[in-house]
């Protein structure tokens, strides 16, 4: 029993009741969450830039960080605990992305990373059935391994489920 | 409780921070000049003999990795950069400050110093990878700077965050952070940063990021550019996690940066990415070498 702490760029997993996984202030990141009816099993990875071939030696040292690398170790990840290697049957949740308020595309790096996680995730048949994303605030997360419930909070709002 | 605070309590707020050391305050000089050299630096350094204690700490740390103890200060900092230096000189001259708890955005004592430093480095970043023509060790100095007000109106603003936040999400007439300050204390945090500029006599450029970091076209035209360079960094630090609580990416980012600054949307995310590696280098570098922040 115990709380697994991610930062930028790290995925981790658990299937024992009583764990949480946690991310804190997610501003342009988008976590993204993996939960497996079948096992029980949960999973985070919190995604800092969409595409890994900017620094393939960073993609290597720490997949979770881009959205292309991150998905497929995540999925590995949790396959090791029985589940499918494809995510088949995996209920997906994302948040985070927010953007800073701005008229010019360059910075919209929260819509480029959610973008891309979508991308991704379609290339394995995966799709989100719920989402909290965009918006000009950060967000925490954390989720419950045993009742999969996914919580957020940002200062100066009530805290709210996904 | 929310306190209004008029004039008259601002220069006392200002007042009661103490200065910044004399070694602090001149390497600010020094290092503003573009045409300053390096020597004026280490001159600068070895008159003080606890900042030269410090600075062979950080290199000799285990997050520089040198095969052989440094002894030389002059080494030291050929090899570590301004930028170090002047990090080392401000952390320890105005650790206290920067290290603050900023309760009134609902920040832990430490994020301040922590977005700053993001700052510090993606504004220097911003001017290297931009082929902006300005120094990229000013920007990086000017970026630990610019928020520094937010340490002096923090505690004015204790409670404020439920109140600021629905002011920013009213659809009539949204505010950003700086304008919900603003109306809940009667200064925003870079008005208070200006006034305690002016006290520690900062070199103009640094005193300017500090006014209007949140607001690039307002500024000297002289300094735009630094000013706008900083506003980025200060932008990039929120978007990669790092800001000091209720206020972050609760800011208008102002598009009039094109002109100064060729940025790719692929840039950025190097910049993004260069941002968590140095940052990461550089907290170890200090933690290990017991600097308090």
């Amino acid at each position: 029993m115990g709380q697994i702490i991610l930062g930028v760029g790290d995925y981790g997993a658990s299937n024992a009741p009583g764990d949480d996984i946690k991310t804190f202030a997610l501003g342009s990141c988008v976590s993204v969450i993996f939960l497996d009816p079948k096992t029980r099993a949960v999973g985070m990875a919190h995604i800092a830039l969409p595409d890994s071939s900017i620094n393939k030696a960073k993609a290597t040292e720490k997949p979770g960080y881009f959205a292309d690398t991150a998905i497929p170790a995540l999925l590995e990840l949790m396959a090791k605990s029985g589940c499918d290697k494809r995510g088949k049957g995996m209920v997906v949740k994302l948040c985070g992305g927010a953007n800073v308020m701005d008229t010019n595309d360059t910075f919209q790096i929260g819509k480029r990373n959610a973008l891309a996680i979508k991308k991704i995730l379609w290339s394995f048949g995966m799709g989100a059935i719920a989402e909290d994303l965009g918006g000009n605030f950060s967000r925490t997360v954390s989720i419950s391994v045993s009742a999969g419930q996914v919580t957020l909070s940002s200062p100066g709002k009530p805290n709210w489920q996904l | 409780m929310v306190t209004q605070i008029n004039q008259q309590e601002l220069q006392k707020i200002v007042k009661a921070v103490p200065m910044l050391s004399p070694s602090a305050s001149r390497l600010l000089q020094i290092t503003a000049n573009p045409d300053h050299d390096l020597v004026e630096v280490v001159n600068l350094v070895k008159t003080d003999a606890n900042l030269t204690a410090r600075v062979l700490k950080v290199i000799n740390s285990a997050a520089f990795g040198m095969a052989n103890q440094i002894t030389s200060i002059d080494r030291a900092i050929a090899y570590l950069g301004e930028r170090i230096i002047i990090s080392i000189a401000i952390g320890d001259s105005a650790g206290k400050l920067f290290g603050k708890e900023l309760s009134g955005y609902e920040a832990a004592g430490g994020d301040l110093w922590k977005h700053d430093l993001r700052a510090a480095i993606a504004a220097r970043e911003v001017v290297a990878q931009s082929g902006l023509d300005i120094s990229t060790e000013l920007a990086f100095t000017a970026g630990l700077l610019h928020d520094i007000g937010k340490a002096l109106i923090s505690d004015y603003l204790q409670g404020s965050v439920t109140e600021a936040v629905a002011l920013i999400s009213q659809e009539e007439q949204p505010h950003d952070y700086l304008a919900a300050e603003k109306k809940l204390v009667g200064f925003d945090h870079t008005e208070a940063g200006y006034e305690l500029a002016k006290a520690w006599q900062l070199p103009d450029e640094l005193a300017e990021v500090i006014r209007y970091h949140h607001e690039p076209a307002r500024a000297n035209e002289e300094y735009r550019a630094l000013v706008y360079a900083v506003h980025l960094g200060d932008n990039i630090a929120m978007m990669g996690g790092f800001g000091t609580g209720a206020d972050s990416m609760r800011y208008k980012l102002d598009p009039g940066y094109v002109n100064y600054i060729k940025l790719s949307p692929n840039t950025l995310e190097n910049i993004m990415l260069t941002v968590d590696m140095e940052f990461e280098k550089l907290e170890e570098s200090f933690s290990d070498s017991g600097e308090k922040n």
